[in-house]
């Protein structure tokens, strides 16, 4: 066509993605920094016994001096976590899939879902643990797995269940199966939602993971160590637990993050 | 009375007879469609006109089995428009592109396609020819939310297109265009339909719009949705932006205005 023709012009892509983090992220470091200074500072001149609060610096060196213990003890942890995830993940789809079929009562069971989300689900340790037996990660999988099922159960049915009018109509209007609905437009339309249920999930499965290795017996795993070198008072090895414990939930949360942006790479198309 | 002009309708695409459709609703009945009987040749490109609320998009979704109709028969290519509709003879566009955001442009044109089970290489080509067609090859691998909202629309269009229906089914696609790009998507549209040779049923708010496009222009009343009025726009093609200037063309223009505001009064009388 001729050059007369109007040119429309794509929305341009957003670029710096990368300055966009790093700008979201730099307030947050600063702040972080500022707060370790502080209790150091508060813990050093206010004379704070260590049994209480032990300074940044003296968690730091008891980081670095048990890391062989610190690393054998995450292993166990991590493996816990993330089967959990991978599994309540798949179960929660698969749930979510069922429910949303039964469009009629979806709404209501999602609803009981959500109040049983509500349910602090860790509370359920010991339980499992006299179940399945409190030594192996079994009964830890099993716990966290239900807390990571259940917030990928509400959010992805509500995902499955808000189909744009017009896709709908669209896919009527093509003849498109109840399948074809599902795989074409509700699945992928639903996948958003699922990464949203996927983050709560992850930070309460290392929540739940860590709390039933309290109640956890002889296994070696980070929660049985938090438990064990705070039973000694030897709170800094207990912060550099507590510590290692947050990194495997950072990692964790990354990790989806990354996955994410592979599988859902439409949310970031814009800039909004 | 029937076009003289080209392209000559060679049968009866489209069959409406005493069609009605009543939606109940918490606040009592309403009637969007009255005893609707109409004819739409195959090969025609027919634009429905009317006040917002006359039943035009009810009418259409009637005519594509998106809406069962009260009462009445709909035939379509032959049969009834739920076969026509399983035979997947339609394709359809909305006022809202409702593209897939999950999927590329391409990926996007290639959907009716794959539910159809066309096998990859050949929606693969469909898909790049369409593109062509709406002449946004270069944006293949765009994701829809990248694009404008005209390019969007487009993108809805030749996924319409993309089944090469027997018949095209749109309502209101150009309604939230400027008027640069809602002229020249028309221009497209036109030659789309020209070389596709399909049945075109368009609805539209815009008097010139539906007189530049259409070899007719059905003119509906509200309340009860019925068709007041049946205008030949016996203008040759192909038509161009020198058509609009021409006196033919602003004639028509003015008689689709009186018959559409010869609707119109009766109702603000009414109220
Ligand atoms: N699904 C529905 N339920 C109830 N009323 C409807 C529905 N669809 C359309 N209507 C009513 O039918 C009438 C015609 O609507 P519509 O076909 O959308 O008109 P138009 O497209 O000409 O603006 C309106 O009064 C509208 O409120
Ligand atoms: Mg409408």
């Amino acid at each position: 066509m001729s050059a007369l023709v109007p040119v429309e012009r794509p929305v341009r892509l957003s670029r710096g993605r990368g300055r966009g983090l790093l700008s979201a992220l730099a307030p947050a470091a600063v702040l972080g920094v500022v707060l370790l200074l502080s209790w150091q500072l508060v813990v050093l001149v206010g004379g704070v016994q260590a049994y209480l609060l032990p300074a940044p610096s003296a968690i730091a060196q008891a980081v670095v001096s048990d890391a062989p213990a610190l690393l054998s003890a995450a292993r166990p942890t991590a493996t816990a976590v993330v089967l959990a995830v991978l599994a309540g993940a798949a179960l929660g789809v698969l749930a979510s899939v069922v429910i949303a079929m039964f469009e009629g009562v979806a709404r209501v069971v999602l609803a009981l879902v959500a109040l049983a989300g509500c349910a602090p689900i860790v509370a359920l340790a010991p339980i499992f643990n006299a179940w399945l037996g409190s030594t192996s990660i079994a009964s830890k999988v099993a716990v966290a797995t239900l807390s990571v099922t259940i917030p990928v159960v509400v959010n992805t049915t509500r995902g499955l269940l808000a189909v744009s009018p017009t896709h709908r109509e669209y896919m009527q209007s093509v003849s498109a199966s109840r399948r074809q609905l599902l795989v074409h437009v509700r699945l992928p339309g639903a996948l958003p939602a699922l990464f949203d249920g996927l983050r709560v999930g992850a930070t309460l499965s290392v929540i739940a993971v860590i709390v039933s290795e309290y109640f956890g017996g002889t296994s070696n795993a980070l929660g049985v160590l938090i438990a064990n070198t705070a039973a000694m008072s030897r709170f800094d090895q207990t912060w550099a637990a507590v510590f290692v414990a947050s990194l495997l939930g950072l990692s964790l949360y990354g990790l989806i993050a990354l996955v994410e942006r592979v599988a859902v790479p439409w949310r970031s198309a814009t800039s909004g | 009375m029937t076009t003289p002009t080209t392209p000559t309708p060679t049968g009866t695409a489209i069959r409406l007879a005493g069609v009605s459709k009543t939606f109940s609703t918490s606040s009592g009945d309403v009637v969007a469609l009255d005893d609707i009987d109409l004819d739409i040749p195959e090969g025609g490109f027919v634009s429905l006109l009317g006040p917002s609320g006359c039943g035009k998009s009810t009418l259409l979704r009637v005519i594509g089995d998106l809406v069962t109709p009260t009462t009445g028969t709909v035939e379509v290519a032959g049969t009834i428009a739920a076969e026509a509709r399983r035979t997947r003879q339609y394709g359809m566009a909305f006022q809202a592109p409702g593209l897939m955001d999950w999927r590329t442009v391409r990926r996007n044109i290639e959907l009716p396609l794959q539910v159809q089970g066309v096998g990859r290489a050949e929606r693969r080509q469909r898909a790049d020819e369409m593109l062509e067609l709406v002449k946004l090859t270069q944006f293949a691998d765009h994701r829809p939310r990248q694009l404008s909202g005209g390019m969007q629309q487009r993108v809805a269009i030749a996924r319409a297109l993309a089944m090469q229906p027997r018949v095209l089914l749109m309502d209101e696609p150009l309604g939230a265009l400027d008027e640069m790009n809602r002229e020249h998507l028309q221009r497209e549209l036109l030659r789309i339909w020209r070389a596709t040779g399909t049945t075109v049923v368009f609805v539209t708010h815009s008097i010139p719009e539906a007189v530049f496009l259409s070899t007719e222009v059905v003119v509906m009343s509200p309340r009860p949705g019925r068709i007041a009025s049946r205008i030949p726009v016996d203008l040759p093609y192909p038509r161009t932006d020198e058509t609009r200037l021409t006196d033919e063309f602003q004639a028509a223009e003015r008689h689709v205005r009186e018959r559409l505001h010869a609707v119109l009064e009766p109702t603000t009388a009414g109220l």
